[in-house]
Parts: C-alpha cells; sequence; structure tokens
C-alpha cells in the first residue's frame, strides 16, 4: 500500500466552532476517493490543511512523507481549485488557463483544450464576468488538465447542467484510466458521483463517521418495512440508523446485511426488505442529531 | 443511479464489482461471450459501465478467483473453458431460493395452492410450445 | 525559469494594471504640467513635481491589487507564499524601474530643453535632477515605498481584518507623532534637518531602501499565515 497524504488528530477550531474534530484517515495513491458529507461538514477545511492553505489548530498533516507548509517539492505535485476560487482581476479565461500551465509541470494542453471545447468556455472572456457554472467549468478544466499527482476537486459541480456533470465524470474517468493518479472528489450528490469513486471519506460535524471502500459501503444496510410491532422486534438489538412511522406502519433503517433464509423468514413475517444506496446510507448517517457512528473515525497514533 | 444509454443501470445498494462480475457471468450464460473469446477489459468496462477502473478490476478479479475467466499475459482475459457449464451448475443450485421460494410466496400471497400453481406452470408451458 | 520568475509573468497578466496606467498617469500629469507651464506668463524657473508624483499614489493600488486579487490564485496554482512574496517583489521593482527609468529620462530632456523651452521643470534639483543615475535610484526607491506599503496594507488586513490595519496605521501615526514632537521638545530640530539635507537625495535613497528591506521582511511575516 502506498501512502500519499496522512492526516493526524487533525484539528481545526474558529473561535467557538470545532471545523474538524480530531480527523484521522490515509490517502492511498492512485485511488480516487469521495469526500463525502452535509454542507459545513468540513470537507473544504480538511481540503484546504493538505494542500497548506490553511492551518490546523492542531495535529499533522504529512504529503508524500512531508509537511507541506511552504515546500514546494511537495505542493507542485499537488492541485487544489476551490469551489469559490478567486481568479485574478480582469484576467481572461485563456490567460488564466495559461498561467495554470506554467506551474503545473504535467499540464496537458490538448486535455485542455478538449475540456475547453466541451463545456464551451470563451477564452477571451474575463473570469469575472462568467456565468456560475463556466467558473466551474474553468476550475475543472485547470485541475484536470494540471495532472497534478494528487488532486482535489471541491464540489466541482456548482452551476454545471445536468450534462455539463456528466461530461465531466466521463472525462474524469477516461483520464484516471489513462494517466492514474490520487484524486479527492468532494461531493454532496453522493448518487451522482457514486460508480465512479473506489474508497470513500465521509465527514460529519468535522468528524470521520466512515472511511472505507464505497463497495464495503454498498449494501451495508437495509430498509425493513411492515407493521410497527413486527418492525419494532426485528429492530431489538440491531443498529438502528433512521426509523420512519406512518399510522401503524414503520420503516427502520438498519446496518446490518440479511441473508436469504433471514429475508425469506422476514417475508412470513409480512415484512419487506429493501436494499439501501449509497447515497441513503450516507444522508441516514450524517441526519442531525445522530449520535452513533457505523465505524468509529479512526485517528492513526 | 448510472444510467447509460441502452437501459443498462448498475443499482447503488449492491457492491458495484459484484454487478460487473453477474453481468459478465450473464454474457457467458447467454452466449454472448463465448468460451475461449475474450473478456472485454477492464477500462472497456470502465467506459461502458462509466465505473471506477479499479472497480471493474475487482469483478474481473473476482471472475479469474473463481476460474471463470482466465489470463493470458500479454494478452488479456479469456472465458475459461467449461466456464458455462460452471456457471449454469451454480445458477442451478441457486435457482430454487432465487425464484422458486419467492414464486411460492407470492402465490401464497394471492391464495394460489400447489395444484393451482402446477397449472398455471403446465399451461404456461404449452402456451411457449405454440409460440 | 524558477517559481519566482514564474510569478513575476503571473502578476504580469494584469499589464494594464502594472504598466500601462501608471505611464499613461505620468504622460498625462506630464501633459498637464506642460499646460500650465505654457500658460504662466513668467520665464522664471516653474517647477511642478506633483506630475512626477501621480502614477506614485497608483502604485499603492497596485500593491494591494497585488496581493487581493492574485495571491488566492497563487494558492490554487500550488505556489509557496515564499515564491510568491518574492515574485510579487521582483515584479513590484521592474515596474518601479520602469517608471523611475521614465522619470530619469524625463530628467534628462528636461535639462536639455532648458524646461521644454518653457523653464518649466517636473524634475526638482534637489531630487538629482542634475543627475540621471541619483533621479533614476530615488524614484526607484519611492515607488518601491509606495507599492511595498499597499501590499503591507493589504496583507495586513487580509490576516487581521481591517479593524488591525487601522490599528496599525493609528499607532504608526501616533509613533511618529511623538518622535516628531520629541525632536522639537529636545530641540534638536535644526540638527535634525541639517543631517536630513546632509545626506541628499543619494543618501535618503539608501535610507529607502533600508526601509524597503523592513517593509520587506515584515510583510512576509505577515503573509507566511495568510489564508487565501
Amino acid at each position: 500500500m502506498n501512502t500519499v497524504v496522512e492526516v493526524n488528530h487533525l484539528t481545526k477550531r474558529y473561535g467557538a466552532t470545532l471545523a474538524l474534530d480530531d480527523v484521522g484517515l490515509a490517502l492511498e495513491k492512485d485511488v480516487i476517493y469521495g469526500l463525502l458529507g452535509r454542507n459545513g461538514a468540513g470537507k473544504t477545511t480538511l481540503m484546504s490543511m493538505i494542500t497548506a492553505q490553511a492551518f490546523p489548530t492542531s495535529g499533522a498533516v504529512k504529503v508524500y512523507g512531508e509537511e507541506p507548509y511552504e515546500n514546494s517539492r511537495v505542493l507542485r505535485r499537488t492541485c487544489f481549485v476551490r469551489e469559490n476560487q478567486k481568479y485574478p482581476d480582469g484576467v481572461k479565461v485563456g490567460h488564466a488557463l495559461a498561467m495554470a500551465r506554467l506551474f503545473f509541470a504535467a499540464w496537458d494542453q490538448s486535455l485542455a483544450d478538449r475540456l475547453v471545447a466541451d463545456f464551451q468556455l470563451p477564452l477571451h472572456k474575463p473570469v469575472r464576468r462568467l456565468s456560475r457554472g463556466q467558473l466551474s467549468a474553468v476550475g475543472v478544466t485547470i485541475g484536470m488538465a494540471a495532472r497534478a499527482e494528487i488532486t482535489f476537486f471541491d464540489e466541482p459541480y456548482l452551476g454545471l447542467d445536468a450534462a455539463a456533470r456528466q461530461t465531466f465524470y466521463d472525462r474524469l474517468l477516461e483520464d484516471y484510466a489513462d494517466h492514474p493518479r490520487t484524486i479527492v472528489l468532494s461531493s454532496h450528490l453522493i448518487d451522482e458521483v457514486a460508480s465512479l469513486l473506489e474508497r470513500i471519506v465521509v465527514l460529519d460535524g468535522g468528524r470521520v463517521v466512515m472511511d472505507e471502500s464505497a463497495d464495503d459501503a454498498r449494501g451495508r444496510a437495509v430498509n425493513v418495512v411492515g407493521a410497527s410491532s413486527a418492525v419494532e422486534a426485528f429492530a431489538a438489538g440491531r443498529e438502528v440508523i433512521h426509523t420512519e412511522r406512518l399510522g401503524r406502519v414503520a420503516s427502520v433503517t438498519v446496518l446490518g446485511r440479511l441473508e436469504g433464509e433471514e429475508r425469506a423468514r422476514l417475508a412470513a413475517r409480512g415484512l419487506e426488505v429493501a436494499p439501501v444506496s449509497l447515497q441513503q446510507l450516507i444522508v441516514r448517517i450524517t441526519e442531525p442529531g445522530r449520535s452513533a457512528r457505523p465505524d468509529e473515525g479512526r485517528s492513526r497514533g | 443511479m448510472n444510467q447509460g444509454s441502452g437501459g443498462r443501470t448498475i443499482d447503488d445498494t449492491r457492491p458495484l464489482f459484484l454487478q460487473i462480475a453477474e453481468r459478465i457471468e450473464d454474457s457467458i450464460v447467454d452466449g454472448s461471450l463465448p468460451e475461449d473469446a475474450q473478456a472485454p477489459s477492464t477500462n472497456e468496462l470502465a467506459a461502458f459501465y462509466r465505473l471506477n477502473p479499479a472497480t471493474a478490476a475487482k469483478g474481473v478479479n473476482l471472475l479469474v478467483d473463481k476460474g471463470i475467466l482466465a489470463k493470458q499475459r500479454g494478452i488479456g482475459m479469456f472465458v475459461a473453458p467449461g466456464a458455462r457449464r460452471a456457471l449454469l451448475a451454480e445458477r442451478r443450485a441457486a435457482f430454487a431460493a432465487s425464484y422458486v421460494e419467492p414464486l411460492v410466496v407470492e402465490a401464497e400471497k394471492l391464495g394460489l395452492d400447489e395444484t393451482a400453481l402446477t397449472a398455471l406452470l403446465r399451461e404456461h408451458f404449452a402456451g411457449r410450445k405454440q409460440r | 525559469m524558477t517559481n519566482v520568475i514564474k510569478v513575476v509573468r503571473l502578476q504580469l497578466l494584469n499589464r494594464t494594471t502594472y504598466v500601462y496606467m501608471p505611464l499613461l498617469i505620468l504622460a498625462g500629469a506630464l501633459l498637464l504640467a506642460l499646460l500650465v507651464f505654457a500658460l504662466i506668463p513668467t520665464s522664471e524657473a516653474k517647477y511642478g513635481f506633483g506630475a512626477a508624483g501621480a502614477p506614485l499614489w497608483s502604485f499603492l493600488v497596485v500593491g494591494v491589487q497585488a496581493l487581493t486579487l492574485t495571491f488566492p490564485f497563487s494558492q490554487a496554482l500550488s505556489i509557496t507564499r515564499r515564491d510568491f512574496h518574492l515574485g510579487t517583489l521582483l515584479t513590484a521593482a521592474l515596474t518601479s524601474g520602469m517608471l523611475a527609468a521614465a522619470f530619469a529620462a524625463i530628467g534628462v530632456i528636461e535639462r536639455a530643453t532648458h524646461g521644454w523651452g518653457m523653464n518649466g521643470y517636473v524634475t526638482l534639483p534637489s531630487l538629482g535632477g542634475d543627475a540621471p543615475g541619483t533621479a533614476f535610484l530615488a524614484y526607484f526607491v519611492i515607488a518601491m515605498l509606495f507599492f511595498v506599503s499597499g501590499y503591507f496594507c493589504a496583507a495586513i488586513n487580509k490576516r487581521w481584518g481591517a479593524l488591525a490595519l487601522i490599528a496599525a496605521l493609528v499607532g504608526l501615526t501616533l509613533v511618529l507623532a511623538v518622535v516628531i514632537l520629541l525632536v522639537f521638545r529636545a530641540g534638536v530640530a535644526g540638527e535634525v534637518e541639517a543631517w536630513l539635507v546632509a545626506q541628499g537625495a543619494l543618501g535618503l535613497a539608501l535610507w529607502g531602501l533600508a526601509l524597503l528591506a523592513v517593509l520587506g521582511l515584515g510583510s512576509l511575516a505577515v503573509i507566511r499565515r495568510m489564508v487565501p
């Protein structure tokens, strides 16, 4: 296993708010990660700390085994274009791309040209006069064409319509297949990006609540619906992450897999078993007011 | 949900690598991927289903471990001889749990007993012969 | 090409701000001064160095913008703060040099044409009007000081907020006022003035360089923990 980023006991406090709370994780080489969670969960803060664009209150970040702060040797192998990235006033799209090309050694101009065409970016227009979607497209173009070994995409799809988002996902997968690298994709549109991800890291209130392979997370939970009493009997002793009631019918989402015989038994009792998608699982786990976690965020001591 | 053209859907409630493996197995069973033919490459699968290549690779490796696919170094993945027979055997064994059990349960719900269900089945086969 | 040079290119993307505007202001102010000289019906020497000073104020703004507009983008391009700082100061030096050269050239022309044929000068003799080299250095240092002051203030504002900046400026003003007060109280105002005059344009320019070094290091200290 080839770890490229190591985060240990990372904490960030803004006054009374804890933006990151004892976060620990390791990012491997050439893996696509989904950094998931609600707005304000700490995703951008975490990515800022890893790229030394912001500073932790306590804890450590290591990129390629070194501290990234003011470390040109390590930083130039990373790329982080923020969701609300500011560009020099009056700079034109084409010039912004030309500057990115100057600083990223592995920059691929043909890929950049292709993306500019895909997103129909007006090269001669000043960046400040772009629509939200076009602005995102510029960020995506820079992030992808830079071919940095560790690339962060911070909610890159904001303002992009469905077709443009699909284009982004397609180009990302294509380029990743030809030029593997570590990619961290932060998103709250889990449904859309789910099939791109190899591993997921879920943040909730600044803490890591899930850190595993996307496939392991799929099928981690089941939804059981039926008469309240039967549902409650089933749910006893299991880890429930969501409950809903409508009259005498209850629906409960529990962690755990149900095999064939068990399902048959439940069916006999009049209980319906439905699968839970990755998005549903993560939404339930990060619901406000939830305290139990399916997987305590590991902090490497 | 990931929908490609042609209606192929990958669902997000079960591990994707398993679903990829199943799709390949399906094509072996229905004959569209014959024995000794070359299986689609990891990148081809990833592109077609819009999946992470690592996931596609995991699915392929599962089939290699199962003996359904065989790797020919330098060339690629090929359908192993006897793969179709093995898959049919495996699926027949699971047929009862996957299809018969739910059929009976549903029939019960509709008030169809063994005799009625058997009659239905006979009717169905007769109808098929005519087509 | 080192990162520092690349940052110069990054800053100079905005050539209008760094090059065209200051030159335009200088040209405009010069023309205005010439017009005024032509209108004044005297053959005595006339001085209007406000024209030469006009582009300096724009440099203050340039210094501010060099930080506020380009720093966040530099972070996205994985540039270290140190490289950004050095590259930006180098850009400042290049553009200050350009302005200083223009100023020195004007000085030479004025001496050669006896004040544009009207005995009107925008360059002061005491500011090295008679020595282009000194004029260049003096103007260069002053332009740099304007730039770095704007840059420094913008950095303080970005890192600690407007309140901190105001507090710093007020504090600085108070300190200067106190110093001046003490000088007068101690009755040494005469000696101080004499010393200043003795330094001459060249001496003051060198002191200016020293001040620049201090400001340069100070602003780097502020930037080192700045967040885009």
